[in-house]
């Protein structure tokens, strides 16, 4: 245990003596990691983000049932008695005509001129449809039963919006999942070289270390040990850099009336910190290789 | 404690610097090895340390056999065997306590071994009172006492000293040949390769000459040549 003791106190002493002399490579190796490993924090995140959202939507996923404007009023409760008995049907909601123009009225609250041109008769009364299950097919084939019901103006279900922002999200997370490989290989070979450098100004320590029989391991020790120490640095400066992007991005989404979309694009705190954790470990192996590799190649100075 | 069996050192395919070797040194004894730059003394001392693989034959050292050694097992070879070099290899930013304690220390000896052994081998090599200096302040007798004493304070079966007295003045050069006897009275096996015709006429001790890599000459108590 004493054994353990004095090592640990050696190794400290080392690996600290190693980040003073290159304080200039460090900072660079450090920030190089911050960056790559922020981008994968983010990409971890917006991951999260968009499983929420389209979870959320899927999950409540409804589909409407658009009726003829002049439809009977026996055909409309006709129809929400079969949607209202129909087994894969959980619950239907009814749109009066009135209904939908104030939605409308909602909508279209800065263009009143526009408004002027529309009348409640003119407008659909609906029945939006939760189905049992968000089976995207079963709600395909659901729609498909009710386009040709008389009296059915047309059936809108949300599932090739929410494709189309699953495949946006998708190509997202490529681009940065991308980014933050080259930028974690680019920090990687930049701690290489700093572990390079510093073996190369201790060589002769080094030399006199094998000289009197320490083994490999243990001087390599300090070199790794300072390559997953700016990894850790590095880490937690990029998981520092994504937590407070990521406040930036939800409180520009709450703000602005254009984003408002991506509000529902959001993490949970127990995602934010398993991203932030990852971010953080992500470092330390970037760190770990980028030294180990070193220390293994550079050790006959 | 060092046996050759036939051995042969081949460099890079074409420089034979040890030309089928057999030689045996027992424990305690104290041996030179001479001969002109290039006729292999140097090569043959890194035989010893495993610096270098042989290309053909055997080296017994300290009961394991060389050519079959595992290279994680290297560093604990090289625990029983201390070695000194004509340009005594000091840490420059070191002082003479932490030069000796360094060998102590990479080796992972506890603390309270480091604080009694180094004083004591300082002592022996009569540097207590530059404990504190750093190697450039030193003169170079005392440089390589420092690097005698580092080679002997893990108190090793053997030790391998190349050209010792090459950068020091004849008296200086006495003084380190009187610290190397004394080592080799404590039973250390002491293995010199020198230029240094004075001092091994006058020490009388076993004489390993070599040229071109080949033994041609093997005395006890013999002179230069």
């Amino acid at each position: 245990m004493r054994g353990f003791v004095n090592r640990a106190g050696y190794f400290a002493r080392e690996t600290w003596i190693n980040v003073r002399r290159n304080l200039t490579l460090t900072v660079a190796a450090i920030l190089t990691v911050a960056v790559g490993v922020m981008l994968v924090g983010l990409g971890l995140m917006a991951r999260y983000a968009s499983a929420n959202a389209l979870g959320r939507w899927q999950g409540g996923v409804q589909f409407e049932i658009f009726l003829e404007p002049n439809i009977a009023g026996g055909q409309i409760d006709a129809l929400g008695q079969e949607l209202r008995n129909h087994p894969d049907i959980e619950r239907i909601q009814f749109i009066t005509q009135d209904q939908a123009f104030n939605l409308l009225e909602d909508m279209l609250s800065d263009e009143p001129e526009l408004l002027a041109e529309i009348s409640v008769e003119s407008l659909p009364p609906s029945y939006r449809v939760v189905p049992r299950d968000a089976e995207g097919e079963l709600i395909e084939s659901l729609a498909a039963q009710f386009r040709q019901r008389p009296g059915v103006y047309s059936v809108e279900t949300g599932r090739q919006q929410v494709d189309a922002i699953r495949e946006w999200f998708n190509s997202f997370r490529w681009i940065v999942l991308l980014m933050s490989i080259v930028l974690a290989a680019a920090s990687a070979m930049l701690i290489f070289n700093m572990i390079r450098v510093a073996m190369f100004a201790r060589r002769r320590e080094i030399e006199v270390m094998k000289l009197v029989g320490a083994t490999n391991s243990f001087i390599r020790l300090p070199f790794i040990l300072e390559g997953m120490l700016h990894g850790l640095a590095g880490g937690l400066v990029g998981a520092a850099a994504a937590a407070v992007l990521r406040n930036h991005v939800e409180e520009l989404f709450g703000r602005s009336e254009i984003l408002a979309f991506f509000r529902s694009f959001t993490v949970t705190s127990g995602q934010f910190t398993t991203a932030t954790l990852a971010t953080i470990f992500m470092g330390v192996i970037v760190g770990a290789l980028g030294s180990a590799f070193a220390a293994g190649r550079f050790l006959d100075v | 404690m060092i046996r050759l069996n036939d051995v042969t050192k081949i460099y890079k395919g074409e420089t034979r610097a040890i030309d089928g070797v057999s030689l045996n040194i027992e424990k305690g004894e104290f041996v030179f090895l001479v001969g002109e730059s290039g006729s292999g003394k140097s090569t043959m001392l890194r035989l010893f340390t495993a610096e270098e693989p042989v290309t053909a034959g055997q080296v017994h050292v300290a009961g394991k056999d060389l050519s079959r050694i595992n290279s994680w097992r290297v560093p604990y070879l090289r625990r029983n065997i201390g070695s000194v070099f004509q340009d005594f290899k000091l840490l420059p930013q070191k002082t003479v306590y932490e030069n000796v304690a360094f060998a102590l220390e990479v080796i992972g000896r506890p603390k309270n071994i480091v604080t009694t052994q180094v004083p004591a081998i300082l002592e022996l090599v009569g540097l207590s009172h530059k404990q504190q200096s750093f190697p450039d302040e030193l003169s170079g007798g005392e440089q390589q006492r420092v690097s005698i004493a580092r080679a002997f304070v893990n108190r090793p079966l053997i030790l391998l000293a190349d050209e010792p007295t090459g950068n020091l003045d004849p008296n200086t050069a006495q003084e380190i040949m009187r610290l190397l006897d004394r080592i080799n009275r404590t039973g250390t096996t002491v293995v010199m390769a020198t230029h240094d015709q004075t001092i091994v006429d006058q020490m009388r001790r076993r004489v390993v000459a070599l040229r071109s890599g080949q033994v041609v000459r093997d005395e006890q108590q013999g002179v230069y040549g």
